[in-house]
């Protein structure tokens, strides 16, 4: 139907009922952001700021620490979203089968990490991944491993252990998603397919992805941003300083040490925030531009 | 798309009908794989609340150890968790920002979702499409402007500063403009013929036939506010004004962590969480359901 | 038990004009039907009355006050709507009872009024369950019992029978007349079945397109359409129109050739005397056609489907030039499908339109 043109009165109730927020928003996300799109041109420190034009941008090319950053985040983004997602879609399709037993318990196990916080789930792997604790134990117990791992001394481990426990709790929270997509398509689809004597496999190839798709692109994105803005884990497991020698530094890291801890380069710290801005600007983008791709050869 | 797809594989698969039954054995094998993969990524997701549990019982000794047995030390973590830290102020402080920011995010939130919803118009149709592309921009690249804005306004330390940026929610608003898209017009239009006005519309007709949505996003904003770290790290200073959970991360970044103590800490910073979804499940699925339909 | 009358009414959603100007006067106590197909404004129309859409141009009077401005709850009208719009966290009772607790009305006077409805509907039963709890046809009884509380001078029905399946309808089809009979109120009631404006109204508005097309009574209609969209829309099945030309005028007949129907020749009694050669249409309708040699015109078709209802048969029938015909005959309760067939036309039961669709009287 034509959109109804609302008379003056209704009008005014619309901008009534939006206009809290609107002004919270404005105030609190909106202001903030542009202004630290002007902060991002100035240098200097503390609050003796001028505006240096391109100098924050030069510097991100020629600083270390942020190429560090930059690439662990990448690094967690590349490898920890892919594994989530199959995990999760993995899941969601044994556990959306309405003659599997214990149905109900399987999904509250594998859901129940969503309820911790991050910092108490780390704090529980911190103390999980200690070089004499429980994980090294059972991996030498399995015979997988002939010495402790030292998980947060050694770069490449750290960064595993940190991978492992973001899916740890991540996974069950995209399931859910992929699980109400999966509720909400007809069942006699499958029935149809069933009868036109298509293979399992074949179900979940071309029935169950196609149309969970927009599902799979929505929680791509939410894990992309989020794991962009990996923190609270990061810091928590090595207390606050991305170590060992920055292994697992992350973007967000990087910009709270840079305001919070050094001497605060806020403009610095400002262009930094903006890098993770357009990163995500553009892996949403190239994420949308795959799954409509996808659609139109397939 | 879907239909094409459909149509092409049909066409191939239908001279194999028959096939299916003769895989009866692989089915068999098949399911007992199923369950096997479930109960391992059971077992993975609950173990570290048993560690949790069975942490706080033990010495910090024997926990980094990985004692994974019960131990006869709850009183003495309990007692040391107890002497470090204020712990009736510090979850006063947690359930009070919690609380407070809950009910006026659903407020503002829900009357904005109601709002852009029943009240469409093109202005505020583009609004709600910035809003959405906001919904990207990472927290890190207003935190620095935010803290400076709340330092100028002598707010630095409060509660108010924890709680104000986050209570318009665009996840939130976005949750109950589409929770809306379900509200029958025509209860609003029988409403208006009784006589309502509009704010009497949304408190007697939309709040209730809404509840089950309310629900669920009480249930969504109170865990990521009792949860929240990095702002409020940030903007609350004194230990006496700290949450649960900035204690449980100073606690445990210490040189020497006392993990004893620290998972005792975290058993009693979770309980909340683990209460709540134990006792309102299937709204919390549902609620979480709601927000991609 | 208002009478309402629309001036010159008007409603446009930016540039586009769905309502283009409708006079209409209804009388107090009638029971009047807005019909016409899916997007006609019937329901525009309907809501523009009840104060849920805005007016763009012209005047509403209710009972001789202008009513453009005023509150929906003010305008002394209640509104059965398609899906009902129960409250559904509410017991039947209390949703009866929503508006008058709203208009400032003391318990007691709400509790009598509620009893009162709930007597008429024969909804005692139910006054403590929730909309749940009931069925289709228990829920559009409640809707209605809502409506009659508020005691209302105009009653809207917007669809209100379409929800409800075929025997439900016809049931509660009767018992919104019997309603109207005992209730003595102006009705106004959309649908786009034209059975139901048929058995219900007093007075039929057939829309189209945000415009009139014709009022009158249900039989009026019938016999007389002032259109062929008219005639085509009221009566089931719809009526055949046959292509036709002018061969002859004047005198107070025209004749007609039917020029896809073996140029047979019709010769009605009308006064109008259209160009000798324009085009025109004639309509029959199904049940009008006659057995062979019974009419004015005979003629030859192929039955392609017969369908047998027991009290009556349709055809279909087709001449071979994409003209399909439906035939409507009790007596021809034996016929096949794939025989040849021979009916007759009566020019007094025929209607003639020229080519803007416009009848030739």
């Amino acid at each position: 139907m034509a959109q109804a043109r609302l008379d003056r009165r209704e009008q005014v109730t619309g901008w009534t009922f939006v206009a809290p927020a609107l002004i919270l928003l404005g105030l609190f996300m909106i202001y903030p952001i542009v202004w630290s799109l002007w902060m991002s041109f100035q240098v200097g420190k503390g609050m003796n700021l001028s505006f240096g034009g391109f100098a924050n941008i030069m510097r991100l090319t020629k600083d270390p620490v942020f190429l560090r950053a930059l690439g662990n985040t990448f690094t967690f983004f590349i490898v920890q979203v892919p594994i989530m997602i199959v995990l999760a879609l993995l899941f969601a399709v044994a556990l959306n089968d309405s003659t599997l037993k214990f149905r109900g318990l399987f999904r509250t196990a594998i859901f129940l990490p969503c309820v911790t916080s991050l910092i108490a789930y780390s704090t529980v792997f911190k103390s999980m991944f200690a070089t004499d604790g429980i994980i090294n134990e059972a991996l030498m117990a399995v015979h997988l491993i002939g010495a402790p791992i030292g998980w947060f001394s050694d770069p490449f481990w750290a960064k595993v252990a940190i991978i492992l426990a973001i899916t740890w709790r991540w996974t069950g929270y995209n399931m859910i998603f992929y699980l109400a997509a999966l509720q909400n398509i007809d069942r006699s689809i499958y029935e149809a397919a069933r009868i036109d004597g298509v293979p399992a496999w074949a179900r979940f190839r071309y029935l169950t992805i196609p149309m969970l798709k927009p599902v799979i692109l929505f929680t791509t994105v939410i894990s992309t941003i989020g794991t962009l803005q990996l923190f609270d884990e990061v810091y928590n497991f090595t207390a606050g300083n991305g170590g060992p020698s920055d292994s697992t530094i992350t973007l967000s890291l990087y910009i709270y040490n840079l305001t919070f801890k050094f001497m605060p380069s806020f403009g610095y710290s400002a262009t930094v925030s903006w890098v993770i801005v357009v990163v995500v600007g553009i892996l949403s983008f190239m994420q949308f531009l795959i799954a409509r791709d996808r659609r139109r050869s397939s | 798309m879907t239909s094409t797809t459909m149509a092409e594989n049909t066409g191939s698969a239908a001279t194999k009908v028959g096939v299916a039954t003769s895989a009866a054995p692989f089915r068999l094998i098949r399911r007992g794989l199923v369950y096997l993969l479930l109960s391992i990524a059971a077992f993975i997701s609950v173990f570290p609340f048993y560690w949790m549990i069975v942490g706080a019982t033990n010495l910090s000794a024997d926990v980094i150890r990985g004692k994974a047995t019960l131990g006869g030390a709850l009183f003495t973590n309990a007692a040391t968790f107890f002497a470090q830290v204020d712990a009736p102020r510090i979850f006063f402080n947690s359930a009070f920002i919690a609380v407070v920011a809950t009910a006026l995010t659903l407020v503002i939130s829900s009357l904005a979702g109601y709002g852009f919803e029943m009240f469409r118009s093109r202005v505020r149709e583009r609004i709600f499409g910035l809003l959405l592309l906001l919904l990207s921009i990472p927290f890190a690249a207003m935190m620095v402007p935010l803290f400076v804005m709340f330092s100028q306004a002598k707010l630095v330390n409060t509660y108010v500063a924890v709680i104000l940026p986050t209570v318009a929610s665009i996840f939130i608003i976005f949750y109950f403009r589409q929770a809306t898209k379900a509200f029958p017009t025509e209860l609003r239009d029988a409403a208006k013929i009784d006589g309502l006005k509009e704010w009497q519309i949304f408190v007697f007709v939309y709040l209730p036939v809404m509840r089950s949505t309310y629900a669920a996003a009480t249930i969504i904003v109170f865990m990521a506010n009792w949860n929240n770290y990095l702002w409020p790290l940030i903007v609350l200073q004194t230990a006496e004004n700290k949450t649960i959970t900035l204690i449980l991360s100073a606690l445990t970044s210490a040189y020497t962590p006392d993990y004893g103590m620290i998972l005792f800490g975290t058993v009693l910073a979770t309980l909340p969480t683990l209460i709540i979804f134990f006792l309102l499940q299937r709204r919390f699925v549902e609620g979480m359901l709601g927000a991609v339909k | 038990m208002s009478h309402l009358t629309l001036k010159a009414v008007r409603k446009s959603y930016g540039s586009v004009e769905v309502i283009k100007g409708i006079d209409l006067a209804i009388k107090a106590k009638e029971f009047v039907v807005f019909v016409g197909p899916s997007g006609c404004g019937k329901s525009t129309l309907l809501r523009m009355i009840a104060g849920l859409e805005h007016i763009s141009d012209g005047d509403l009077e209710i009972g001789g006050k202008r009513m453009n401005d005023v509150d929906p709850s003010k305008r002394g009208i209640a509104m059965v709507f398609q899906s009902y719009a129960l409250y559904p966290h509410m017991t039947v009772r209390e949703n009866m009872g929503f508006a008058l607790r709203f208009a400032g009305v003391a318990k007691d006077q709400i509790a009598r009024q509620v009893a009162e409805a709930a007597r008429i509907l024969a909804l005692e039963p139910l006054l403590d369950r929730v909309p749940k709890e009931l069925s289709g046809g228990q829920r559009q009884r409640v809707a209605i019992g809502r409506a009659i509380v508020r005691n209302p001078e105009v009653f809207l029905f917007d669809e209100p029978l379409s929800n409800l399946d075929a025997e439900l309808r016809v049931h509660m089809r009767i018992e919104i007349a019997r309603l109207h009979k005992e209730l003595q109120t102006t009705m106004i009631y959309v649908t786009h079945d034209q059975v139901e404006a048929m058995t219900l109204a007093d007075t039929i508005v057939v829309l189209r397109d945000g415009l009139v097309e014709q009022v009158g009574k249900p039989l009026e209609l019938y016999d007389d359409p002032a259109n062929q969209f008219v005639a085509g829309f009221i009566g089931s099945p719809r009526m055949n129109f046959m292509a036709a030309k002018v061969v002859e005028a004047g005198a107070g007949t025209v004749t007609v050739a039917l020029t896809k129907q073996g140029n047979a020749h019709v010769t009605l009694p009308l006064t109008a005397s259209p160009a000798i050669g324009s085009d025109v249409t004639l309509g029959v309708r199904p049940e009008h056609f006659g057995l062979a040699g019974a009419g004015d015109a005979d003629l030859a078709v192929d039955v392609d489907v017969a369908e047998h209802l027991g009290a009556t048969s349709y055809l279909y029938a087709n001449t071979g030039t994409g003209e399909q015909l439906i035939i409507e005959r009790e007596e021809l309760r034996n016929e096949t499908g794939k025989e040849n067939l021979t009916v007759s036309v009566r020019a007094a039961n025929s209607y003639l339109f020229d080519n803007s669709g416009q009848r030739l009287r």
